[in-house]
């Protein structure tokens, strides 16, 4: 399946902390990429990279300092009426990272998922409010005895996914999964990430993937991105990030995943990424490029040779 | 050991079969925060007695004025300066309205020829000290009331906003803060009293000029903390309004510590008036306060200890019964902080 239709577009964001201070952080800078419907975009990068910046600021946490971002056509940032960003805030839902600090802990299961509900009138009456929880509670493999808990009583798992029902509840078409799973246990995260899957298949969804266990990338995205200091360095279908890695970065990450082969592990050699081996010029524009087909790289002119050459 | 293994027939290794559906099941009965906290509570037995000691106070404060015929300011010069009689207590020597008046054992009650019992004596003007000391206990309580209702409305309100708002709001209202505690206390009364009367009136004031500012510094620390939670994060992204997300995640959250420091501002406020109107700043008399009784009792404390002993010791007990409660229902609230 190739997926065509554009969801969302993201053009020049930028997301600046302390804009003009001392301490001004580039946490997202100049970042551009498109999400097509029905895929999983993976999106990776060492700690504070700017990954988690990058989602929150498509889903409006943050205002961003500058550049675009388009929702099937529709700008995210500018000003809008509050139905219009209610109608937003139903599309788009988020997954955060830790699970003991995503439920209100004086809340039970049962509102929590609700709140969405609540807030969007979803239910016409207490009834149907209480039909929809458990249905959602159902739907991520917990059962509706569950629903008059409260989150302390939950494991990393099961609160994962009661995070996951919650984003649910408001039928979103799109979801930004920030680290789901990189607080869980190994066993635990096959779990999520199966459910993650299956949603999307049973519902369409668009998954925008933020994680740094590269294997599991690998796994459930269609495409990654990979990003450096605030910047999008690589972007391209899983596997041919996989097999033609073409950034420094991007291999210095490879080289990072173990391999359960002895064989292998022995010869494995840890590449070290320096930024000073681009040794960009003043003069030279840095930019994206397509080097291979659907496969995008931060490079220059005289590095966009090189690769090609190299990768053609 | 190896042969044991050997022994063991192939018929003992089945699968055994997982419902999933059980996995995730919760034996434990769900109890929410408050349940769980008093549970705890109850396991502590002094603020156990606390709560009893408190509710006796409250109580002894409203009904103990009436359980005499006096006055809270009725004079009486003929009976001055009784000891406290109890009847039941007499026979045994304690309160049984004897004195030692120049040497010797006299029973006052006798020679002044009172037929009624004063429970805890009577002052220098004849007015009966358990009326007087009830009516003060209620100054006591109502100091409590109002610098708890203070700490609750302004300090967790100002607290909040600034915190919730931050940026340029949060610099502005903590250098407010900062301003207003650089003042000492007890200068803001001695300017009040220069401007009012001093009385109850102005100690609230006073309390409720710089009281609110401990709750305050806690409930923006707590908001700070809890503000950019991912369950608030969370609430954000399905469109939650302020309001919502105020009153549905921030305040359930913060509400124990809330209580926690009111009951340590109680007792501060209850001392803070006691001692303002021991140094004279504070009720004046006729009127009965805890303070001004102590104050009064202080200037005999040789010759009739006990008008000093009466208020000095309920003063004491509900200082340390609201202390005490504070502790537990910390402990009960936090059990990690338990050390």
């Amino acid at each position: 399946m190739k997926p065509t239709e554009k969801l969302l577009q993201i053009k020049h964001l930028k997301q600046y902390f302390n804009e003009g201070k001392a301490n001004e952080v580039r946490a997202v800078d100049d970042v551009s990429f498109d999400i097509y419907k029905g895929e999983t975009l993976g999106l990776v990068g060492e700690s504070g990279c700017g990954k988690s910046t990058t989602g929150r600021t498509i889903i409006r946490l943050y205002d961003a300092t500058d550049g675009e971002v388009l929702y099937d056509g529709i700008s995210v940032h500018s000003k809008k009426s509050k139905k219009e960003l209610k109608d937003l805030n139903r599309k788009m839902q988020m997954i955060f990272q830790d699970p003991y600090a995503s439920l209100n802990p004086r809340m039970k299961v049962m509102d929590i998922i609700a709140e969405g509900i609540d807030i969007h009138g979803l239910a016409k009456n207490d009834k149907e409010r209480k039909k929809r929880v458990y249905d959602l509670l159902e739907t991520v493999g917990l059962n509706k005895e569950h629903a008059n808990r409260y989150p302390h009583e939950f494991s990393g798992g099961q609160r994962q996914r009661i995070g996951i029902a919650r984003a649910l509840a408001v039928e979103p078409e799109f979801i930004i999964a920030d680290e789901p799973i990189s607080a869980l246990d190994v066993s635990i995260q096959a779990q999520v990430v199966n459910l993650l899957k299956e949603l999307q298949e049973e519902k369409g969804l668009t998954y925008l993937f933020i994680a740094h266990d590269l294997s599991m990338v690998k796994y459930i995205s269609d495409r990654i991105g990979v990003m450096y200091f605030g910047k999008l360095v690589e972007l391209a279908p899983a596997e041919d990030l996989y097999t033609h890695a073409m950034h420094p970065y991007t291999q210095s990450l490879l080289s990072a995943i173990p391999f359960p082969d002895p064989n292998y592990e022995r010869t494995r050699v840890r590449k070290i990424y320096d930024p000073k081996v681009h040794n960009y010029q003043p003069d030279e524009e840095v930019k994206m490029h397509e080097v291979r087909p659907n496969h995008f790289v931060y490079c220059s002119e005289k590095e966009l040779e090189a690769l090609k050459a190299e990768h053609l | 050991m190896t042969q044991q293994y050997d022994k063991l027939s192939p018929d003992a290794f089945k699968p055994v079969k997982v419902n999933n559906k059980e996995a995730e099941q919760i034996a434990k009965p769900s109890l929410n925060f408050w349940q769980d906290a008093w549970l705890r509570l109850r396991k502590n037995k002094a603020a156990v007695v606390s709560i009893f000691v408190l509710f006796l106070l409250v109580i002894m404060a409203f009904v103990g004025t009436h359980l005499t015929s006096h006055g809270v300011d009725e004079q009486e010069l003929s009976r001055a300066n009784l000891p406290p009689k109890i009847s039941w207590l007499a026979p045994i020597g304690i309160a049984d309205g004897h004195a030692k008046v120049g040497g010797k054992d006299v029973d006052l009650y006798a020679q002044k020829n009172v037929k009624e019992n004063y429970w805890f004596g009577t002052d220098g003007l004849g007015r009966d000290m358990f009326t007087r000391v009830w009516k003060g206990t209620q100054i006591s309580l109502l100091i409590a009331v109002v610098a708890a209702l203070i700490d609750v409305v302004i300090g967790v309100a100002y607290g909040g906003i600034s915190a919730y708002y931050g940026g340029r709001v949060d610099d502005i209202m903590q250098r407010i803060v900062e301003i207003l505690y650089g003042i000492p206390n007890l200068v803001i009364v001695i300017l009040m009293i220069m401007v009012m009367e001093p009385g109850i009136t102005a100690i609230i004031i006073a309390i409720a000029l710089t009281g609110w500012i401990g709750m305050s510094r806690i409930v923006r620390g707590q908001v700070l903390k809890f503000k950019n939670q991912e369950f608030i994060l969370a609430a954000r992204t399905l469109g939650a309004s302020n309001i919502r997300i105020i009153f549905k995640h921030l305040l359930p959250n913060i509400l124990a510590i809330i209580v926690i420091n009111t009951m340590f501002t109680v007792p501060t406020a209850i001392f803070f008036e006691a001692f303002l109107s021991f140094i004279g700043l504070g009720l004046q008399a006729p009127n009965a306060s805890l303070g001004t009784l102590i104050n009064d009792g202080y200037k005999n404390i040789q010759f009739q200890p006990y008008i000093l002993a009466a208020p000095a010791v309920v003063l004491s007990i509900l200082m340390i019964a609201f202390n005490l409660l504070g502790d537990g229902l910390r402990d009960a609230f936090d059990p990690k902080m338990k050390d």
